[in-house]
């Protein structure tokens, strides 16, 4: 083609009026019939380029979200509204998150709390004599077929026994705790009011190296029984069940300080 | 005729292989292909005028990409790439009007 035009130029500027249609012509006489010349093939690699640039530029825009054609500033608007969007969301997830650590910690203490309580309700039912206990101990019978053995005297027993470290007594079939009173019937011993008659056993609860010796020191709960004509006889034993209860009375004034 | 086949072509690639576009490139590619458009659009004008010549069209389409391209970059070193594009497309905008109004004389006589 443009090894003719420069000639058909020349041309057509002679003869410009004879060839109204010079224009139109040519454009046809270069689509058709395809010549393939030098000039059409550069031609061509470049508009081929062109279409190529225009068809990514189109694709790209068309496809992607209106963030493509955003201006810098827009972008820079939208990029901190994320930013503060991600703080907040962030922010959010630490204090859920936190919260949740805390729930499942009080639950896990609730239920530590719970299990220290229940212990501690079994270590004070034994104290109080609410429930029943069993260990290692001793029994202790005072056989009395005089009838000379008072309250005194099994008082004196129970504060030896306690002092030796007697952790759950029982005599005959009442349990002794902190609140036991012992005194002199008409007929008998009486314990928190409730008559016991000879031979009195005593089962304790606790290390019988310890109870054994401190009842039978010299001068002590033996000998002082004996020597009022009891028989007492003091025997280890590897299990003593403490099996008398008591009821948990409810306080009616004094109430737990502690919260 | 094989140049119009040529551009089809190209669309053609594009539209079906999507290449990639690297990074450096995509801010100056509508631009570039703008003044692409705009050298077309004088090709074909001279064409018509019987005075189209491969080697100017070839110097024409690369300068006027070159050129464009690089009004660009520069404005997007000075902080002006938006107001600098939109002059830039402006002046082709101009130019391929002008253009297609010639070639229109040419091809519609009016």
């Amino acid at each position: 083609m443009s090894s003719e035009e420069p000639a058909a130029q020349e041309e057509t500027g002679g003869s410009e009026p004879a060839e109204q249609l010079t224009g139109r012509q040519r454009l046809l006489k270069g689509l058709w019939p395809p010549r393939v010349s030098r000039a059409q093939l550069i031609v061509a690699l470049l508009l081929f380029v062109l279409g190529l640039g225009l068809a990514i530029q189109v694709r790209s825009n068309s496809e992607s979200s209106a963030l493509r054609g955003a201006r810098q500033e827009d972008l820079v608007r939208i990029l901190d509204e994320l930013d503060n969007r991600t703080q907040r969301l962030e922010d959010e997830k630490q204090r859920l998150s936190g919260q949740r650590t805390e729930l499942e910690n009080s639950s896990d203490q609730a239920e530590e709390a719970r299990k220290q309580t229940a212990e501690k309700e079994r270590q004070l039912g034994v104290l109080a004599g609410t429930v029943a206990a069993q260990g290692p101990g001793i029994t202790l019978t005072i056989s009395d077929a005089a009838g000379a053995v008072e309250a005194d005297a099994l008082l004196d027993a129970i504060q030896e026994l306690r002092a030796a470290g007697a952790e759950a007594i029982q005599i005959n079939d009442v349990r002794v705790v902190a609140g036991t009173y012992l005194a002199d019937g008409d007929d008998g011993v009486r314990v928190d009011g409730r008559k016991i008659s000879a031979p009195y056993r005593f089962k304790v609860i606790g290390k019988p190296e310890d109870i054994e010796p401190a009842l039978k020191i010299p001068g002590g709960v033996v000998q002082t029984l004996q020597k009022e004509q009891a028989t007492v006889s003091v025997a280890r034993e590897d299990k003593i069940v403490v099996d008398a209860l008591r009821r948990a009375n409810r306080p009616d004034y004094a109430r737990s300080s502690s919260p | 005729m094989i140049a119009v086949l040529g551009l089809i072509a190209g669309v053609v690639a594009g539209l079906l292989v999507r290449p990639e576009v690297p990074a450096v490139v995509v801010p100056y590619l509508p631009i570039a292909v703008v003044a692409a458009l705009d050298a077309v659009f004088g090709g074909l004008r001279a064409m018509l005028d019987g005075i189209f010549d491969d080697k100017v069209f070839v110097v024409s389409f690369l300068s006027n990409v070159v050129v464009a391209a690089l009004i660009v970059f520069l404005g997007d070193q000075l902080g002006v790439g938006a107001q600098l594009s939109t002059g830039v497309v402006v002046v082709l905008g101009i130019r391929i009007f002008s253009n297609a109004a010639a070639i229109r004389r040419h091809v519609f006589r009016a």
